[in-house]
């Protein structure tokens, strides 16, 4: 959903909700597409900075007006006012830091009390960083929910388009559509190891093939 | 019809409320730490909803916001005496920029002060909100 005083477009166009703790890389991320950076609008009713991320798939462009907040869920949780008329949303945690992804079952709470049965990634972001809090193999809360895990790097661009073709592929509701050009990112500023990630993609692989921990409170140390 | 002594006492407390409002959001900027004297041991904090009781749980909730040093920008402070003898009621309402944000956010808080038997005042009562739709 695009503001008021924002232009809207003749191709299919859905509001994505980012949500996380403050501090994770909410706005780094969505920053990194330089059109959608050239056309975002600030809303201070709502304290809310909305960028129109347009992709292009083999079935036409897709634009997704993310809504980024401008640092209210410092100081708790957000209003309803944040996620209303959600179509799709990204759940950001910083696997730096254990207790951002702690927090996801709440922001996955109070997302859902507004926004029900709309598809959702998952990502940990800052992969980038060597001393990982949070390991591959301990996410596990999008299993139990039934959402998209990503491994991101938004400073680097790693995996930045991964959510965003899930989303569209939801939304669309065709499993084969797929990206023909990419958009144009912000030059990396860091260099991720890719070795090393790979270990962790694979990781994640064995993980998904092990049976989930049967703690209710999605909590671990 | 006012009378002097009337307006006198509205001087006062508007002078005290104006006095505290720039100690509470200097201390608040700079040392966060240090608000907890400010409050006593029946205080009340109700926080974006949240509501927290006691000087030591108060100052741990302040303390533990995840961000370091803000920025407040008072707009209005508006006062009453309340029904407690000598008590204030504040309400004030500005906007505060966080470290690293790009946009300001609008927020009122409201305080009851109470007199201390040392001829000074506590926070008895503190209720912030954000103001966005």
């Amino acid at each position: 959903m695009a503001l008021p005083n924002q232009q809207t477009v003749d191709y299919p166009s859905f509001k994505l909700v980012i949500v996380g703790d403050g501090g994770t890389g909410k706005t780094t991320f969505v920053k990194r597409h330089l059109t959608g950076e050239f056309e975002k609008k600030y809303e201070p009713t709502i304290g809310v900075e909305v960028h129109p991320l347009d992709f292009f798939t083999n079935c036409g462009k897709i634009r997704f007006y993310c809504w980024d907040t401008a640092g209210q869920e410092k100081f708790g949780g957000l209003r309803d006012g944040y996620y209303i008329h959600g179509q799709c949303a990204i759940i950001m945690f910083d696997v730096t830091a254990r207790l951002t992804y702690k927090n996801v079952p709440t922001w996955h709470r109070d997302l859902c009390r507004v926004c029900e049965n709309i598809p959702i990634v998952l990502c940990g972001n800052k992969v980038d960083v060597k001393n990982r809090q949070v390991k591959a193999k301990q996410v596990t809360f999008h299993r139990k929910k039934n959402l998209q895990y990503y491994e991101i790097s938004a400073k680097s661009n790693y995996n930045f388009e991964k959510p965003f073709l899930y989303l569209a592929r939801k939304l669309a509701g065709d499993p084969n559509l797929h990206f023909v050009e990419s958009p144009a990112l912000a030059p990396p500023e860091v260099h991720i190891d890719l070795a090393a990630q790979q270990q962790h993609e694979a990781d994640i692989a064995a993980a998904a093939a092990q049976p989930l921990p049967d703690d209710d409170d999605d909590a671990f140390d | 019809m006012e009378n002097d002594e009337t307006v006198n006492v509205v001087e006062q407390l508007e002078l005290v409320a104006k006095a505290f409002v720039d100690h509470y959001y200097h201390l608040f900027d700079n040392n966060r730490t240090s608000l907890s004297s400010l409050y006593g041991t029946t205080s009340m904090l109700t926080f974006e909803g949240q509501k927290i009781h006691g000087a030591e749980e108060i100052a741990r909730k302040l303390i533990e916001l995840p961000f370091d040093h803000c920025k407040h920008f008072v707009s209005t402070v508006d006062s009453q005496p309340s029904s407690v003898p000598g008590g204030i009621l504040v309400f004030v309402s500005g906007c505060l920029q966080l470290p690293g944000e790009e946009h300001f956010l609008k927020f009122s808080q409201m305080f009851q002060l109470v007199p201390t038997s040392q001829g000074s005042f506590y926070v008895q009562n503190d209720i912030f909100r954000l103001n966005y739709g």
